[in-house]
């Protein structure tokens, strides 16, 4: 519907740059942080899986009941007190390796996804600042990266490399997957030049990197942090694409590997699910739960998505006055 | 037509890109790569088909713009030398039978997807505080958001092991003959529906959240009201009014979704056995079979190029505010 | 010129918002008559907007029409059941937008969105309905061959044509008109209100028209109501509020358009700002800004009064 503004103190939210709420002390930012699950299903339960991951990750050495790359028991035992998600074809412990597991394939994912948003903010933010033919280059360049099939193409990296340490598919990843991010972050950034405050402050003559650093990149956090977890599920799903495909390096312990070794002794085929369920689902919760979380920070970042207590109220309302006038 | 143009000569280059970056592979990895691929071979060729593969390689005498030249040729007229894994089965040809496939289930798993996706974030749109609006999206958001691969092998130990009801390898019966009759095309629909399947799960909530979100900006126009105050019964504004115009981001987006389809039909391929590309690139990995992989590279490039164009020219038709 | 059309009767129309309910129409009251021109006027958030939506029962979350009623014709446009109501919608009042640029859908021919509305309420077969439109389109001066032309490939001016073009289609006995020529320049303005007031002549339909231009209402509208924060604050006929305006809020309105036609004048604004419909004082909403403000003004509500017969002002100053 049309949004008829009642009166522009009480509706339209000022339009005021984020900048200062960003760099405000501490205390109203924890209770940012709270209220962002406040209310919020989907990012508690998003963050509490991601906490517990990460914790479980971090921890590894001290919860591990196993040495994960040792052979701790017979080939294929079912899950145990002894050996809480049974062992592999070569006697690991399956529960030890997904933990330690985890630490591999997490730091790879989100190492990436950092890298890759690094490259974007750069690429993005010039882009979009500068445009002109600054600008055609890089859109250029985004784009032609864009329509590239970017899995195809590490598999053949990979392939050429032969099998590839974690650290070399970190950096594979990072390098190919900051377009789609580049891209928001250009288009955001070209509509935040227009705006009052950055035109305002180039008259005022302030720098220009003074005017990124301090007008623009506040107003650019919720975009960069959701495509920093968008790009670290991405990484994580083709680290595991990669390993499956045997193109990671399998001595490692990682979910990946853990895949590959699963599939060659055709767990599932042999019963022994648990081989093949337990990295697979470490890696399905792990990719939901960055999930949950991406689609809270979008939903915060654009009001238009937020439905509060207020529609409650309104539905309970009209349900009253319709009934006044014998519509229900 | 400027806009096409635009675009033609956009994947042109994108094109050309993609095809000095094969020819430069092999340049700029340690050790001559063809003496591994020779040896990989075990003695099947003999010195003359190698030396042709040297020459479709453009690794002649010569300077370094000649061998790219030569380069150039040898792609441009399809002969893209024998295949070292199927030895001496041209690329070309192992490549052509299993395409097809591939197109199949990247471009039909998208093309689902996006109907599916669509419709429910249409409907979202309208119930944002209902069932479908506060519950559907999130829960889509969870699970389209696992790894292609587990996404494949879930459905995989589910339907494929522990109930036994979908086939799990191969594209179609092996014993059937191929050719336009129910029981062929029965048995191909049945072997897609898993791996097709767990492409769309994957793909699905893109679409949900894009259409979803497009959706409500356009809710808010004056065109919206306009068109509730005239009359119109609510399927008409919400299909050609609204919908119509929150697909032109939607569109946009499919640009890139083509290309994550067609890595995500690789990884599922592998899963599912099933005898498109990705299969083929895994067996050509195993083997390395050098020419055969930068042939999958370059044909998915094309085949991706390809694919956005159709985007475009859809996108065109879609805004006719885009071509003037 | 006597039969009432449309009666309002007490409207509320209430946002439900995040931090409050805020009322954006207060108990409104009144009528528009066969042929006639009824001009409403007031700063932008007054709610004048907010009760044009009403009357096409347009209003969605979080908007929500409270209480009173919208007869038209006697029948309550509030208590039709959805068929009803969009059989009443064009077909009896149709909606002239601000802004012609947004009201039109931009990918969709001018034809489909002149045909779709005639198809949906007549019989009309696809041939006739678009010798309609081409009909419509030379009623408001465009030629025909603009039919299969996109909203983009027209002007402004052109657009707004357009638009009534479509709020002409089904013949309606009301067109309720928000501001539609404030995105227009001044000669095209002209142009447009010049043949709008031709077509009532030929057409005979009543207006409501909104905008925050007292001066132009002056000259095209019969009566002329003024609203504040959601409250009608004066009725009466247009030259008598315009050239002797009783209430302090209707005397600001006045003197801060420039005339073009009288002599020069200083324009005086009105001083503050717009009330936040979330914090109302208590008694008359205008005491912040009314130079002449008493002990009874912050204590009671002003209700509608009248001292001659067709004028009615809410004022404790009378």
């Amino acid at each position: 519907m049309k949004q008829i503004p009642i009166h522009g103190d009480a509706l339209v939210s000022p339009d005021k740059p984020k900048a200062n709420l960003i760099y405000k002390n501490l205390g109203s930012k924890l209770k940012a942080f709270w209220s962002f699950f406040e209310g919020n299903p989907p990012a508690l339960i998003g963050g509490f899986l991601l906490t517990l991951i990460m914790t479980m990750a971090v921890l590894a050495p001290v919860l591990a009941s196993h040495d994960p790359d040792r052979r701790v028991a017979r080939s294929h035992v079912e899950p145990s007190a002894k050996h809480f998600l049974g062992s592999t074809r070569s006697g690991r412990d399956v529960y030890s390796q997904l933990l330690f597991g985890a630490q591999k394939t997490l730091s790879v994912a989100l190492a990436a996804g950092a890298i890759a948003v690094f490259i974007a903010i750069g690429v993005g933010v010039t882009a979009g600042y500068m445009g002109g033919r600054v600008d055609s280059y890089l859109n250029f360049l985004t784009n032609v990266f864009l329509v590239f099939p970017q899995l195809p193409l590490l598999i053949v990296l990979a392939a050429f490399l032969g099998q590839v340490s974690s650290l070399v598919i970190t950096l594979l990843l990072g390098l190919t997957s900051w377009p789609w991010v580049a891209r928001v972050i250009r288009s955001q950034t070209l509509s935040l030049r227009h705006k009052e405050f950055v035109i305002s402050a180039e008259v005022m003559g302030e720098s220009r990197w003074r005017i990124i650093l301090v007008e623009i990149l506040p107003n650019l956090v919720s975009i960069v942090f959701g495509g920093f977890l968008g790009t670290t599920i991405y990484a994580m799903g083709a680290e595991a694409g990669l390993g499956i495909l045997g193109l990671g390096d399998s001595t490692e312990v990682s979910w990946g590997s853990m895949l590959y070794w699963a599939q060659t002794s055709s767990s599932l085929f042999t019963g022994a699910w648990w081989e093949m369920l337990a990295p697979a689902m470490a890696l399905a919760l792990t990719g939901g739960a960055l999930a949950l979380i991406n689609m809270s920070i979008d939903q915060m970042s654009n009001p238009k998505l937020k439905t509060g207590k207020h529609m409650k109220l309104w539905k309970k309302l009209k349900r009253e006055a319709d009934q006044r006038r014998g519509l229900v | 037509m400027h806009y096409i143009v635009r675009q033609l000569g956009f994947y042109l280059t994108a094109f050309l890109i993609a095809i000095s970056f094969n020819f430069m592979l092999p340049r700029l990895m340690p050790g001559d790569p063809l003496d591994a691929l020779f040896s990989a071979t075990q003695g099947r060729m003999d010195e003359t088909q190698m030396a042709a593969i040297r020459e479709m390689y453009g690794f002649m005498d010569g300077s370094i713009i000649e061998q790219y030249l030569a380069y150039l040729y040898s792609i441009i007229s399809l002969d893209l030398g024998p295949s070292v894994l199927m030895f001496p089965v041209s690329v070309t040809q192992v490549i052509g039978q299993a395409l097809p496939w591939t197109i199949f289930l990247a471009l039909g798993s998208l093309i689902v997807a996006l109907i599916i996706g669509i419709s429910i974030g249409t409907y979202a749109s309208y119930h944002r505080s209902g069932f479908f609006g506060q519950v559907v999206p999130p829960v889509l958001a969870f699970i389209s958001n696992f790894p292609y691969v587990v996404t494949a092998l879930i459905l995989f130990y589910i339907f494929g092991v522990q109930l036994d009801i979908l086939p799990i390898s191969y594209t179609y019966d092996p014993d059937l003959t191929p050719g336009f009759h129910w029981d062929f095309i029965l048995s191909v629909i049945k072997h897609a529906i898993l791996p097709m399947g767990s492409m769309i799960l994957v793909g699905v909530a893109t679409w949900v959240f894009n259409m979803r979100n497009a959706m409500i900006n356009v809710l808010g126009e004056d065109y919206i009201t306009m068109a509730e105050a005239k009359g119109l019964s609510s399927t008409r504004v919400m299909t050609r009014y609204a919908g119509r115009n929150a697909i032109l981001p939607v569109a946009t987006a499919i640009a890139m979704a083509i290309g994550f389809s067609f890595a995500g039909s690789i990884l599922t391929e592998v899963v599912f056995n099933y005898q498109g590309l990705g299969n083929v690139l895994l067996k050509g990995i195993v083997a390395r079979d050098y020419p055969l992989i930068q042939a999958i590279l370059l044909i998915l490039v094309v085949a991706v190029l390809t694919a956005n164009f159709i985007a475009d020219l859809v996108y065109v038709w879609l805004d006719p505010r885009i071509s003037k | 010129m006597s039969e009432v059309l449309l009666e309002i009767n007490n409207l509320c129309v209430d946002y439900v918002l995040p931090n409050g309910i805020a009322r954006a129409v207060n108990n409104v009251s009144l009528s528009i008559k066969k042929g006639e021109t009824l001009g409403l006027a007031g700063e932008s958030g007054c709610g004048k907007s907010t009760l044009a939506f009403s009357i096409s029962n347009l209003h969605k979350a979080p908007a929500l029409i409270s209480e009173g009623e919208i007869l038209f014709q006697g029948q309550d446009v509030l208590k039709m059941r959805p068929k009803t109501l969009k059989a009443y919608r064009w077909n009896n009042v149709s909606v002239v937008f601000q802004s012609a640029m947004n009201s039109l859908n931009p990918v969709i021919s001018i034809a489909e969105q002149l045909t779709d509305v005639i198809r949906a309420h007549t019989k009309a077969s696809a041939k006739d309905a678009e010798l309609r439109a081409i009909e419509l389109l030379e009623i408001v001066g465009i030629h025909k061959e603009r039919l299969h032309s996109f909203p983009y490939q027209l002007s402004g001016g052109m657009r707004q044509r357009v638009v009534i073009a479509i709020a002409l289609a089904l013949e309606p006995e009301l067109i309720i008109m928000d501001e539609p020529t404030t995105a227009l320049d001044v000669v095209v303005e002209r142009e447009i209100l010049n043949q709008l007031y031709e077509l009532k002549q030929t057409f005979g339909f009543s207006i409501l028209f909104i905008s925050h231009d007292l001066s132009l209402m002056a000259e095209i509208a019969d009566r002329i109501g003024v609203m504040y924060a959601g409250n009608l604050i004066e009725l009466g006929l247009a030259k008598e509020v315009f050239h002797h305006p009783i209430h302090p809020y209707t005397k600001g309105l006045v003197s801060s358009f420039p005339s073009i036609h009288g002599p020069k004048e200083t324009l005086y604004g009105i001083p503050g700002s717009p009330l936040n419909l979330l914090d109302k004082p208590q008694g008359c909403d205008f005491q912040a800004r009314c130079p002449d403000c008493h002990h009874k003004c912050q204590q009671e509500v002003p209700r509608l009064s009248s001292d001659t017969p067709d004028r009615l002002v809410a004022c404790h100053n009378l």
